[in-house]
């Protein structure tokens, strides 16, 4: 008896292209100069990057939502480290 | 129905030590993104005040092999999730060469790494040990490259850790430990994995793609 | 989805089966499981972990209370004339690291919160008692590395580690003893993991959670902050000694660096850290308060919600340690009002326990003096904050006498003051004995009056502008140096009566039935002590917490 359903092999490899396509484009864009916004879009692909990992590969998905509570604590947590940190270094840099 | 599953006795079945394992290591890794966190501060602080530093620093990384790495690592996510899968349905001979593909992926990251160490020994770019840089912004390249032997140091130690972690489970697997009812060790693993390859993905851009235009 | 918590008939008709089938009989406590030292120290029992913790921790409340003695007998006179400065910064600063880490940290939750959760929830252990008998061993060895650099010389660098001089100019042995806290860090870190997966899973049946004791809602509160902030302090750590080791600069301002980096890093975790030490405090005073006054607490859950309210808000207080660092004063600003707003929480605590006591019918055993005892001083402790909050108060006060005072309040007066409490109302429950009523209300009344005859001069001495850590003050504030120090000597009476009529009560104490204050709480239903296996049957729960009735009141 299984508790969860497993995912079809193709959805694994479906993430896997995903993520090897974001790669490539994070590292094509770096080639390009977009000035601020190089950062930027790193960041987004990096975390979009970290989602798909979390939700598929992590089976955050199917998953109990206390799983998914914790692991956004975690992010939610270090965006306050860092976050609050700024308005001292934000301000004085 | 859990004929096969040894259950400690501070649990009353089988679904709730599987249920209390799974909690117990997403717990671990929100503690374990704040263990990395204080170093991604410690780099946001310190290439907010020394951005063209960090430039020039970064351009001296091998970004085809941070690359390869990356792509590495993302592939041994995806064969860590077979293997769980694999195990999950019971096919053990998959599990096991998912998981021993996993461990040489592991490898071929360390061993990368380990080279890319090397080169940047040679040129003189390890703070403490051999630094040489000498051209503008020295001392932001140098804050740089602390930074880097620091952060790529202890995501390697958790990457060590993690071979030993799947070399175990694959193992334990030949040993037929692992059924379709009782796969908690390998599940966990597999997130340790996985978390270890997720910091690696934020420390990719932050290290090798600053400035490459 | 495995029901917890709600009475799941299928669960308790397994469990039921089970315990009419067991064929192995139950042992008649868990002291009495093995009386080999290697019993002792390969148990993963929650229960001969946490008196295995008692027994560490002790022993380090009286290492840093033998650093406190010195200090305290330098400061009689306004010369510097007992240590030399550097021996007095060490003094201080593993009077600090050794409370702290040592002590404060620990001792609730891994004596009482080890002993009791399991017991409270109605669960056989804790989740992963294995990790939990790790952390212990991670204590000892954490205080190995730092009985270590204690014994070879000592570090003066404060218990805050400040850079650039822990990293470049301290000449003593820093990096043994940030390697210690960095070990010890980790055996917070289990026990929080174990913490709060065992109040998320093993809950009896009908132990929802809204019936459970507040000192559970603490032992969880407190457990966020263990696994979120550790992991900080534990990196932190980690930076001190890789840029003590190989200059590597980000601390450095010569190298480009910035010393308010590690200020920040550092105090993300030690401030939650102070909510660490006051929150298992709180939950105990909850579960006296109501014993002692034969009365549900007032208002559960708001008490429930305000321990998770201070543990968070506490996470974006920290740079009210850092008002006058040179931290812009925009982040001044924004953690002066975050700093304001904690108090709130705290504030509705003290009002339901004041709210419970009403028309209580109260009965002034040892704990309950304790208990009370923690709510006064807390309350001195905690408004003195709200001074260190405001900027320019902080100005003033900063780095002085103010501050000991302020914060010795909450953590003496109120945290040991409560981990006291909690020795008395759960030593029968641990040991089956019980100690002598007079001789723990007269330690608790010369530990309260020795606590502010220590403390309380302080609060003057800091506004008249003494300064912290200097061995050496100007005369005029020698009178109150000397009541000051003259209360230590009070105090430190008050703290070894215990090891006294406890001992004593082990050996010659009465036995202790399973609930000898007829209090409420799952624990008072198994025998004292309890057995291996916690409960003969598992219970189930139909009732609120405090469940203290009526007709309790009527007949007194």
């Amino acid at each position: 008896m299984i508790a969860h359903p497993v995912p079809p092999v193709r959805t694994y490899v479906a993430v896997w292209i995903a993520l090897i396509a974001l790669l490539l484009v994070t590292l094509g864009s770096a080639f390009v100069p977009l000035g601020a916004l190089n950062p930027a879009i790193n960041f987004a692909i990096a975390t979009a990057k970290a989602l798909l990992v979390t939700w598929f590969f992590m089976h955050l998905r199917s998953g109990h939502a206390m799983l998914r509570i914790t692991a956004a604590a975690g992010f939610f947590w270090l965006a306050i480290l860092i976050g609050l940190s700024m308005t001292d270094f934000a301000v004085r840099y | 129905m859990t004929s096969s599953v040894i259950v400690a006795r501070q649990f009353d079945d089988s679904d709730q030590q599987r249920q209390a394992a799974d909690l117990g290591i997403w717990v671990f890794l929100a503690s374990e993104i704040l263990f990395f966190g204080v170093l991604f501060l410690a780099y946001t602080v310190t290439r907010l005040h020394h951005p063209e530093a960090f430039a020039t620093a970064s351009r001296q990384t091998d970004v085809a092999l941070g690359s390869i790495n990356t792509g590495v690592l993302l592939t041994s996510s995806l064969t860590m999730a077979l293997a769980v899968r694999a195990t999950k349905l019971g096919v053990r001979r998959a599990a096991i060469v998912f998981l021993c593909a996993t461990a040489m992926l592991g490898l071929v990251f360390v061993a990368i790494k380990g080279t890319e160490y090397r080169h940047d020994y040679v040129a003189g770019l390890v703070p403490g040990l051999r630094f040489s840089f000498a051209g503008p912004h020295a001392g932001g390249v140098e804050l740089f490259f602390g930074l880097y032997f620091l952060m790529t140091g202890v995501h390697v130690l958790h990457m060590l850790v993690g071979l030993g972690v799947v070399g175990t489970l694959a193992m334990r697997a030949a040993r037929k430990a692992f059924t379709p009812e009782y796969f908690t060790p390998v599940e966990l693993g597999g997130l340790y994995w996985h978390l270890v390859d997720i910091v690696w993905i934020f420390l990719y851009p932050l290290l090798y793609l600053v400035s490459r235009t | 989805m495995h029901p917890r918590g709600r009475f799941d008939e299928r669960v308790l008709d397994r469990r039921v089966h089970a315990m009419s089938t067991a064929s192995v009989p139950l042992r008649s406590n868990y002291l009495e499981a093995g009386f080999s030292l290697w019993s002792w120290l390969s148990s993963v029992d929650h229960k001969r972990i946490a008196v295995l913790y008692a027994i560490s921790i002790t022993l380090f409340f009286f290492a840093g209370g033998a650093a406190a003695t010195l200090i305290r007998l330098e400061l009689v006179t306004p010369a510097g004339d007992l240590v030399s400065a550097e021996t007095y910064n060490k003094l201080f600063t593993m009077h600090g690291v050794i409370m702290v880490w040592f002590f404060l940290i620990p001792s609730i939750p891994s004596t009482f919160g080890n002993f009791l959760l399991p017991l409270m929830i109605g669960a056989r252990d804790l989740a992963f008692p294995r990790l939990n008998l790790a952390s212990w061993y991670l204590y000892v060895l954490g205080g190995l590395f730092t009985v270590g650099a204690l014994v070879a010389g000592g570090v003066d660098t404060g218990w805050t580690f400040y850079t650039p001089f822990s990293t470049m100019f301290s000449n003593t042995h820093v990096i043994a003893a940030v390697t210690g806290v960095f070990v010890v860090g980790f055996s917070s870190i289990l026990t929080g993991v174990n913490f709060i997966v065992t109040i998320h899973r093993m809950r009896a049946p009908g132990m929802t959670w809204f019936r459970l004791p507040l000192f559970v809602w603490a032992m969880y509160a407190t457990s966020i902050i263990f696994v979120l902030a550790t992991p900080v302090l534990a990196m932190t750590l980690f930076l001190i000694a890789i840029e003590r080791f190989f200059g590597v600069g980000v601390f450095d301002p010569a190298l480009g660096g910035d010393p308010l980096l590690f200020q920040h890093l550092f105090w993300f975790y030690s401030h939650p850290a102070v909510y660490v030490m006051i929150l298992p405090a709180m939950g105990v005073a909850s579960e006296i308060i109501t014993c002692f006054s034969r009365k549900s607490i007032f208002a559960y859950r708001s008490m429930a919600f305000a321990v998770l309210a201070i543990a968070i808000i506490g996470f974006v207080v920290w740079g009210h340690h850092m008002f006058v660092s040179g931290q812009s004063i925009y982040a001044g600003m924004v953690f002066s009002i975050l700093t304001f707003l904690v108090a709130i929480p705290s504030a509705i605590k003290v009002f339901n326990w004041t709210a419970t006591l009403y028309k209580g019918s109260i009965r002034f055993d040892a704990p309950m003096l304790y208990a009370l005892g923690f709510v006064g001083l807390f309350t001195v402790g905690g408004m003195t904050g709200l001074f260190l909050a405001s900027l320019a108060l902080d100005v003033h006060l900063h780095d002085t006498y103010f501050v000991i005072a302020h914060f010795h309040y909450i953590m003496v007066g109120g945290a040991v003051m409560a981990f006291l409490g909690a020795v008395h109302f759960w030593w029968p429950k641990i040991t089956g004995r019980l100690y002598s009523d007079w001789w723990a209300r007269a330690a608790a009344i010369v530990v309260f009056v020795g606590f502010n005859l220590t403390f309380f001069p302080q609060f003057l001495l800091g506004y008249l502008g003494m300064p912290r850590r200097y061995h050496a003050y100007p005369p005029e504030f020698a009178v109150l140096n000397v009541l000051s120090s003259a209360g230590a000597a009070v105090l430190a009476i008050g703290y070894l009566l215990p090891l006294v009529y406890l001992a004593w009560s082990l050996r010659y104490g009465a036995r202790a039935g399973p609930n000898p204050w007829d209090a409420k709480g799952l624990e008072w239903l198994t025998a004292s002590p309890p057995p291996v296996e916690n409960f003969t049957t598992i219970p189930v729960v139909t009732e609120p917490p405090y469940a203290y009735g009526e007709a309790e009141r009527v007949h007194d």
